[in-house]
Order: structure tokens, then C-alpha cells, then sequence
């Protein structure tokens, strides 16, 4: 065994076409066997769209699809050994969960009490067992979701394609599911799309994360490449919380924001740049050993329980600086003088104006 | 603004008793306007009909016992059933590719076909059925273009087949109403789920797209056979004269013959066909739920 992971899914200049709007120009990416992909970004970015290519729901107006070496683009949906689940979950009303479940085996001509068998089990591995007699709309959202997941997972696909399954859910089912998804998708060492908005999500449960905008990609990493080291301005905001500050960077290379003068670890061409810094990674006082080094004033100050949120003046600009919560030190009051210290690696230059 | 401010709140009204003022107006219309003619063609099934359009009014089992030991009129109400059950089928195939496809089609182009499929109701059946034979009759376009295909030319019209066709067309925007009106339940994601799970296109169709329209189809069937039932004027048209169903049976009782009793004794029949139906029709969905 080679300890390259082998190429699963791969997808070759794919461009989609609503009429005459051009919603992906021309995508290209690869993803390994076993390994799960989330595609990350706002709304109208192009990641449902690009899923649903890959189902075959959408139809590419350019590219290829290639999957285990093979060209799927023009095969129809059912051939394609997908399983998806559904934002909407998209449960058969008239069945019941357990042949909800048996469909997909149905349609591949298991026998009837093989069929049975393994949607059985499946039920049993998002435990809903017993449940297997209800109706889907007898069912909670949570668990009319895990049937979904069952039902994609019990015809063992090729690959499992989930467009936003979480969002339908409250913030606790949501952390369990995360949890018990992500489980099931290294269990069975199947190779999985992630479709979400929701950065939490693609940073704790993928291995790697697509952050697409306007139907490109923007950056193709793992979620510690992404989250600190932003390809574009557009990531480091999207991924995480950033402040930004107008900066220059002088004809000797000198970069300045905020009224003085910042050290990065990203270097640039001369001209004017945005400086992004994430607002936990500025130390109030404590700034001994930090590369750079500003004086402000506090004027505003945000409880939130395990966090405060501090709003600093520095220069004529406004930073965020977030600390956890502690008891040793006086806490800040508005108008108090600080210095606040971040390191060069924390701080990310990009060419000014891009959003 | 003012005004409604300075008035005195609303008053409170009590669950249900809202709900009995707002349906009070229907149910008296109903009452006036249904029920007590019903009634009355019940009392008149049982008096007896005088020569010259007479009703003697005593109370008799005659009208009942003539009829259900008649086999005119046994297989008058059989034909009437079976033809109108056939033609509700034939509509419903004729009509559910068209709801399906309105029923997934949007926007503008979706508002045009609805209004074009719903436009016939606009014309009367008359006026329709009027169309119908200047198309269908011997020597009218649709004969003709067969013949000069060189195929033997059919008799279309003034039989059967003429109802069955005029039928068909008139009763399709109402099948095509309720069916889209039951195609709710109709997700194209759960559609699309079955795809992805395997399925093809025809099995998708029956597996997924046909049980979950069952409902519209059964108020479709429903809706298209008390129609098809009851319907008069195409029958007698088109028909010609030589097809007897109940509706036309009736019309010739009630206003040829004069014979009112005999009449209101077919009427309550059809009534009887109606609730049969209706029975049925919460039969199967009750079985779907």
C-alpha cells in the first residue's frame, strides 16, 4: 500500500449554466478516497450547484466527472451510485421508515428479506431501530434527518453527497449530529461532499475544505491551512472573524497601518493593503514578547459569559479584541489606556479592496 | 386611523360560535337551494304519475318496483356507469401528463398554460359540444382527413363515440384542477432522492410520482364521474338521440313524457350512483393515509 491517498472524485474544468447566467465558470478539484470535503460559502456561491452536478442533478454545460477512474458525466442519475441527503431530508411520504430506508437496496434487486436485513441494521447504526414503523411525518426533524442518512448510507455509495443536512436542526441536535455523522463517515471509511454555510461545521467535521465564491474556488485546504492561512481577504473574513485596518506597504517594503509600523510574515508588492487580525489573537498588556505592538483606548466592552468582547480605539480605527473571561486581572473599563500585542504570523496583508 | 381607535375593542368571539356565523349564509342556501328540492324529488318518487302530466299525491312503492324490475332501466343506469367510469378514465390519462407538467412548470410560462387549459370553462358546453359535432361529423374535417388517408371512414358522431369524445374534452379542465390541485404532496426533491437512490425514470414514476398524486387522482375521478354522470346536454347532441343514459332519461321523463314521479325515482338513482361513489372515494383515502 502506497501512503499517497488515492484520488477518488475528481472534477475537470466543470462550468454550470443557468440560461444565460454563468453560475460555475470552471471548477477543478480532487478528493481522496475516505476522505470528507466540505464545500464552504455563502449562498449563491456555487457549492449546492456543484454537489448536485456531481449527483447528476444538475447538468454540466462543460467538464468532466471522474470517479474511481471513471467518466461519469453522462451517466444517468441512477446509475451513479450516489447517496445523497437532503436539506429537506426528502423522506417518501407513503413509506414508512424502513422502506424509506430499503428503496435504494430495492432498486439495486436485493432480495426482499436482504433488503429488510440491512436497512434493519442501517436504522440500528443511527439509532432508530426502533422506529422502523412510522410514517416519516411522525418523526422529528433530527430523526427523519438520520433516516435520510441511513437511507444514503445503506446502499454503501460510491460517494455520500449531504447539501446542508444540519440546518434544519436546533444548535444542540445540530452539535450531536455533527458529531455522529462525522462518526459514521470514518466508520464505514466512505468518501463524503459536505455542502454548508456554516464554517463551524466544515472546520470540525472535514478533513478538507472547499471555501468557494461566485461559483470558484478560493481556497483548497485543511481547516487549520484555511483558518490561518486565509488564501484571499475573502476567506480569512468568511472563515472565522477578523478585523481589517487600511495599511500600506512602503517602496522599502515597510508596512504600516493604524499609524505605525507592523511586522508580517506575508510579504507584498508596495502600495495600499488591508491588514486582517483576528480579534483573540491580540493580548491586552501582556505584550511582552509580540512582534507588533499598539496603544488604544477601550470604548466599548461586550459580556457574552466564556468571552469579552472588547472594543479598542487605535489611531482613528476601531479593533475587536476578544479575551476569555478571567479573574486575576482588574477587568478593563471604558476609556482605559491598553496596549495590544499580536504576533507577525497573525498578522494577514492582502491588496486593499479585496472583499 | 382615528376612527377605528376610538371605537370600542372588538368583541371577543367564543370558539365555534364565529365558525357557525360565518357558515350560517351557506348552509341556508344549501337548505333552500338543495336539500328541500332533494327532499321533494324524494316525496314525488313516491306519488303516482296521472296521464297528461298529473301527480296523484299517495304514498307507493310503484315508481321503485317498475324501475328495479324494468331491464331498460337496470341497464340504463349499468350503461350510464360504466360509461362514465370509462370516460373519467380516459380523461384522467388524457389530462395527468398535463397537470404533471403545469405542476412543475413556473412563473409566467406556468400562468399561460394554466389560463389555457382553464379557458374551455370559459365557453359554455353548448357552445362547445356544437364545436365538437362541426368537427366530428360525417363529412366535417376529422372523417374527411381520415378518409383521405385512405383508411374506411368512421361514424363519429351521433353515437357513442361522439359523447365519449365530447365528453372527454370538456370534463379535462376539471380533472386537470384537481389533480393539480392534489399534486401538494409532490416534492421534486423527493423525487430526485429516489433518482439518486437508484431509481429510473419509470420507476421512479410509479414507485414515487404516482402514489404520491393518488390523492389528486381520486378527487380528479371523483369530480369527472359525477359529471360525466350527470351531464345532459353533451349526450343529448351528440348522441343523436340514440344513446339512453340516465341524465338524458331523466330530461325525456321530466319534460317529454311528463312522467315527473318516474323522473324524481331516476334522480334519486343518480343520487344513490353519487353517494356510492362518494363512499368510495373515502374509502381509498382513507387507505392512502
Amino acid at each position: 500500500m502506497s501512503s499517497a491517498p488515492e484520488e477518488h472524485l475528481r472534477l475537470q474544468e466543470i462550468g454550470v449554466s443557468f440560461g444565460n447566467v454563468n453560475v460555475i465558470p470552471s471548477l477543478d478539484l480532487s478528493v481522496r478516497k475516505g476522505e470528507m470535503v466540505a464545500f464552504l460559502g455563502p449562498s449563491g456561491c456555487g457549492k449546492t450547484t456543484t454537489l448536485r452536478v456531481i449527483a447528476g442533478l444538475n447538468k454540466p454545460s462543460q467538464g468532466r466527472i471522474i470517479v474511481g477512474g471513471r467518466d461519469i458525466t453522462h451517466l444517468p442519475i441512477h446509475d451513479r451510485d450516489m447517496g445523497m441527503v437532503f436539506q429537506s431530508y426528502a423522506l417518501f411520504p407513503h413509506m414508512n421508515v424502513s422502506r424509506n430506508v430499503a428503496f435504494g437496496l430495492q432498486m439495486r434487486k436485493v432480495s426482499g428479506r436482504d433488503a429488510e436485513a440491512r436497512a434493519a441494521q442501517a436504522l440500528e447504526m443511527v439509532q432508530l431501530g426502533h422506529l422502523s414503523h412510522r410514517k416519516p411525518k411522525e418523526l422529528s426533524g433530527g430523526q427523519q434527518q438520520r433516516v435520510a442518512l441511513a437511507r444514503a448510507l445503506v446502499i454503501e455509495p460510491s460517494i455520500l453527497l449531504l447539501d446542508e443536512p444540519l440546518s434544519n436542526l436546533d444548535a444542540k441536535l445540530r452539535d450531536e449530529m455533527r458529531v455522529q455523522i462525522r462518526a459514521l463517515q470514518q466508520q464505514s471509511g466512505i468518501t463524503a461532499v459536505f455542502v454548508t454555510h456554516d464554517q463551524v461545521e466544515a472546520l470540525s467535521m472535514c478533513d478538507r475544505v472547499v471555501v468557494m465564491r461566485g461559483g470558484n474556488v478560493e481556497q483548497f485546504g485543511t481547516p487549520t491551512e484555511v483558518y490561518e492561512r486565509p488564501a484571499t481577504a475573502f476567506v480569512a473574513n468568511f472563515v472565522g472573524r477578523t478585523n481589517r485596518l487600511k495599511g500600506r506597504i512602503t517602496s522599502e517594503g515597510v508596512l504600516t497601518a493604524a499609524g505605525q509600523q507592523l511586522r508580517s510574515a506575508t510579504t507584498l508588492a508596495p502600495g495600499a493593503v488591508d491588514v486582517l487580525v483576528r480579534p483573540h489573537r491580540i493580548r491586552l498588556q501582556e505584550t511582552a514578547d509580540a512582534a507588533n505592538e499598539v496603544q488604544g483606548t477601550v470604548s466599548s466592552i461586550t459580556f457574552i459569559g466564556d468571552l469579552v468582547q472588547y472594543g479598542v480605539r487605535v489611531d482613528d480605527e476601531e479593533v475587536v479584541v476578544e479575551e476569555a473571561t478571567r479573574r486575576d486581572r482588574r477587568p478593563l473599563a471604558v476609556s482605559d489606556k491598553v496596549t495590544l500585542g499580536w504576533s507577525a504570523e497573525d498578522t494577514l496583508v492582502y491588496p486593499a479592496g479585496e472583499k | 386611523m382615528s376612527a377605528v381607535s376610538a371605537s370600542a375593542p372588538p368583541r371577543q368571539w367564543r370558539d365555534g360560535e364565529l365558525a357557525i356565523l360565518l357558515l350560517l349564509p351557506i348552509a341556508l342556501i344549501n337548505a333552500i337551494g338543495f336539500i328541500l328540492p332533494v327532499l321533494n324529488l324524494a316525496r314525488y318518487s313516491f306519488n303516482r304519475s296521472r296521464i297528461g302530466g298529473g301527480i296523484e299525491t299517495v304514498f307507493t312503492w310503484e315508481n321503485w318496483a317498475g324501475l328495479l324490475s324494468d331491464r331498460f332501466y337496470l341497464e340504463l343506469v349499468f350503461n350510464s356507469v360504466w360509461i362514465s367510469l370509462a370516460i373519467t378514465l380516459t380523461t384522467l390519462i388524457a389530462s395527468y401528463p398535463i397537470a404533471l407538467y403545469l405542476h412543475r412548470a413556473s412563473g409566467a410560462w406556468r400562468t399561460f398554460l394554466t389560463v389555457l387549459v382553464i379557458s374551455p370553462l370559459l365557453t359554455s358546453a353548448v357552445v362547445r359540444t356544437y364545436g365538437w359535432i362541426a368537427i366530428l361529423i360525417d363529412d366535417g374535417p376529422v372523417v374527411s382527413a381520415i378518409k383521405a388517408v385512405g383508411l374506411p371512414a368512421p361514424s363519429l358522431m351521433f353515437n357513442i363515440k361522439g359523447v365519449f369524445i365530447g365528453l372527454t374534452e370538456i370534463l379535462m379542465p376539471y380533472m386537470i384542477l384537481a389533480l393539480m390541485a392534489g399534486f401538494g404532496r409532490l416534492d421534486p426533491r423527493v423525487e430526485e432522492a429516489a433518482r439518486t437512490l437508484g431509481a429510473t425514470p419509470a420507476r421512479t414514476f410509479t414507485k414515487v410520482i404516482l402514489p404520491l398524486t393518488l390523492p389528486g387522482i381520486a378527487l380528479g375521478c371523483l369530480l369527472c364521474f359525477v359529471l360525466a354522470v350527470s351531464s345532459f346536454i353533451t349526450p343529448k347532441l351528440m348522441g343523436g338521440g340514440r344513446v339512453f343514459l340516465l341524465a338524458t332519461e331523466i330530461y325525456d321523463q321530466a319534460i317529454v313524457t311528463l312522467n315527473w314521479p318516474l323522473a324524481s325515482t331516476l334522480s334519486m338513482l343518480v343520487l344513490i350512483v353519487f353517494g356510492a361513489a362518494l363512499w368510495a372515494y373515502s374509502v381509498v383515502l382513507r387507505r392512502l393515509d
